[in-house]
């Protein structure tokens, strides 16, 4: 599987990433590294999709999710602490779909 | 020519548990902004998930009460796409490996019973909630919401009208309420839809282009947003025009739709593996646990409603289709001898009250127990049919008992001959106009005599004792 510069292009656009010419001709070749690895490791399971996903997939059992308790939550200045707040909400850039 | 609507749906509920999918926050609608939240649900770096087990099990219940195939594996993905609602930048969501696949329900129309397949159900979490500054340059967000769990249930394009969408929505809704998964409160959106719509010219096989009408939350705005979108749809196929499939929103308020403009790269959402979670694996042992915390369904309901109460298919469906009316009708008809007094009174007095007073069954102020009294206290004649709407009225107000009301407010039925008899003799002789109609043949006039008598009485007097009376009194004459 190799990967076109097209789809980098592709993938810049929806992260919102703006990338040079160069930048994007480097990635190519990278991401095309990292794929073919990707690649590789997929080879070495013998099996069909099933069996690759279960490759090191700790099986987790009913018992082991979280009971449905409530916890306390943060208090509201703690989750605004790091961030421009407004009565009490996060104030963002405004973004109207 | 003649076109035919194909529609489905895809209805987002959230899920009643207490707390959130992924972390301990509660899920309880309101609050003030960002108090329900943790560096979890908020999205910080660094953290990391742990599923809410009761979160399995509801949508597992919900797929088993749709005749859904349950996974016995299944795992979690992301879908990425960036809108402050979302502050990980990602929903966690199902993609090829949902919970829950192809199930069906069954629907009535115009006595006509048609199967709607249900292709998957989900889970996910919710977004946060967004406010826009409409002078300035800002948007505030909420994420009390943000990882409230959700079932997704994405059905066929099987419905071909409003009427069958408005009869599957209304069943889903039933099922998800009687199964205990969601409290369905749309006005608090805990259960909305999104339309897909396309038209075709009727006998063809393909399929038309269709739009997705996003976010509807009322049953009404369901079934106008396909009868105006159907009816977009076959304008613009009139005119020759083009359909594009996009997303749309629906405007209530106007009755149109309208483009959302999305941008067509804004689909791909470039799921992968959620890989902070594991794969969630349901074994036999916790299916069997599951199916056996499954209650009676509406439809089963219904028959028995039918055969234990003796009440007609039609009060039947239409009381069953709420879990809480249902379950009050029965404890009011366990403790009764009229089961069908019952349910008019459901149907008529008790659905008017809830509508006026924009109340959910579940709120109901009067006791099963009262309702059960009331109709006693009429099938015994301690008053009349007329007086218990008022005993009724005050019930709904106060909450008292409703022989207590009839006692304190002096509504006895007055079956005294006696003083009947004097009211009858007092209006005989305010009335000699009336009584020499009757005494002509006029059998109408009798009537304006009893109205009479009624009114005098405070509508108190038992009306058969003042029509044998009566016409006792004017035979006399």
């Amino acid at each position: 599987m190799s990967i076109s510069k097209t789809e980098i292009e592709k993938l810049a656009k929806l992260a919102k990433l703006s990338f040079s010419d160069e930048e994007l001709e480097r990635f190519t070749a990278e991401f095309d590294e990292i794929i073919a690895f990707a690649d590789t490791i997929n080879q070495s399971i013998e099996g069909g999709t099933e069996e690759i996903r279960n490759v090191g997939a700790r099986m987790v059992s009913f018992d082991d999710l979280r009971a449905d308790e409530v916890m306390p939550s943060l208090p509201n200045e703690k989750i605004l602490s790091n961030v421009e707040g407004y009565n009490g909400f996060f104030s963002v850039e405004r973004s109207k779909k | 020519m003649e076109y035919e609507v194909v529609i489905g749906l895809e209805i987002h509920a959230e899920l009643a548990t207490k707390s959130k999918i992924y972390c301990g926050c509660t899920t309880e609608f309101g609050g003030e902004p960002n108090t329900h939240c943790c560096p979890i649900c908020t999205g910080m770096p660094g953290v990391l998930p742990v599923l809410n087990k009761t979160v399995v099990e509801y949508a597992v219940r919900a797929g088993l009460a749709t005749n859904c195939t349950i996974s016995s594996f299944s795992k979690q993905d992301r879908k990425n796409y960036f809108y402050p609602d979302l502050p990980k930048a990602y929903q966690t969501s199902q993609y090829d490996l949902p919970l829950c696949k192809n199930g069906y329900l069954e629907i009535e129309v115009d006595g006509e019973v048609k199967k709607i397949g249900i292709t998957r159900i989900h889970i996910e979490e919710d977004a946060g909630k967004l406010i826009h500054d409409e002078s300035g340059r800002v948007s505030y967000v909420d994420y009390n919401r943000c990882g409230v769990p959700l079932i997704e249930i994405v059905t066929e394009p099987d419905m071909r009208s409003s009427s069958e969408v408005k009869a599957f929505f209304e069943k889903l809704k039933s099922i998800l309420e009687y199964t205990s998964v969601s409290d369905c409160k749309m006005q608090e959106g805990s259960l909305r839809a999104d339309v897909n719509l396309s038209v075709r010219p009727k006998g063809q096989k393909e399929l038309g282009t269709r739009t997705e009408i996003k976010n509807l939350n009322s049953v009404r705005a369901i079934v106008r947003a396909v009868d105006g979108e159907a009816r977009r749809q076959i304008s613009v196929l009139e005119r020759n025009g083009v359909i594009v499939q996009e997303t749309r929103r629906w405007d209530d308020e106007k009755g149109e739709s309208y483009s959302m403009r999305d941008k067509e790269e804004a689909h791909d959402y470039r799921y992968f593996p959620e890989p902070d979670l594991t794969p969630i694996v349901v074994d036999e042992a916790w299916l069997d646990k599951i199916r056996s915390s499954i209650p009676e369904l509406p439809d089963d309901r219904r028959k028995r409603f039918m055969a234990e109460y003796g009440i007609p298919a039609y009060d039947a469906a239409l009381i069953t289709g709420s879990k809480p009316l249902a379950d009050f009708f029965e404890a009011a008809a366990k403790v009764s001898r009229n089961a069908k007094s019952i349910s008019n009174w459901i149907m008529g007095d008790v659905m008017k009250k809830l509508n006026d007073t924009g109340l959910e069954p579940s709120d109901m102020p009067i006791k099963p127990e009262s309702l059960s009294k009331l109709v006693s206290l009429i099938d015994e004649n301690v008053i009349s049919g007329k007086i218990a709407k008022q005993v009724f009225d005050i019930m709904w107000d106060t909450r008292k008992d409703p022989a207590d009301i009839v006692e304190k407010k002096g509504l006895k039925v007055v079956t005294d001959t006696d003083a009947i008899r004097s009211v009858i003799i007092q209006v005989i002789s305010a009335n000699p106009k009336s009584v020499e109609d009757y005494k002509s043949g006029k059998t109408k006039a009798m009537g304006f005599l009893v109205g009479q008598i009624m009114h005098e009485t405070k509508g108190k007097a038992d009306p058969q004792a003042v029509n044998r009376l009566l016409k006792e009194e004017l035979d006399k004459l």
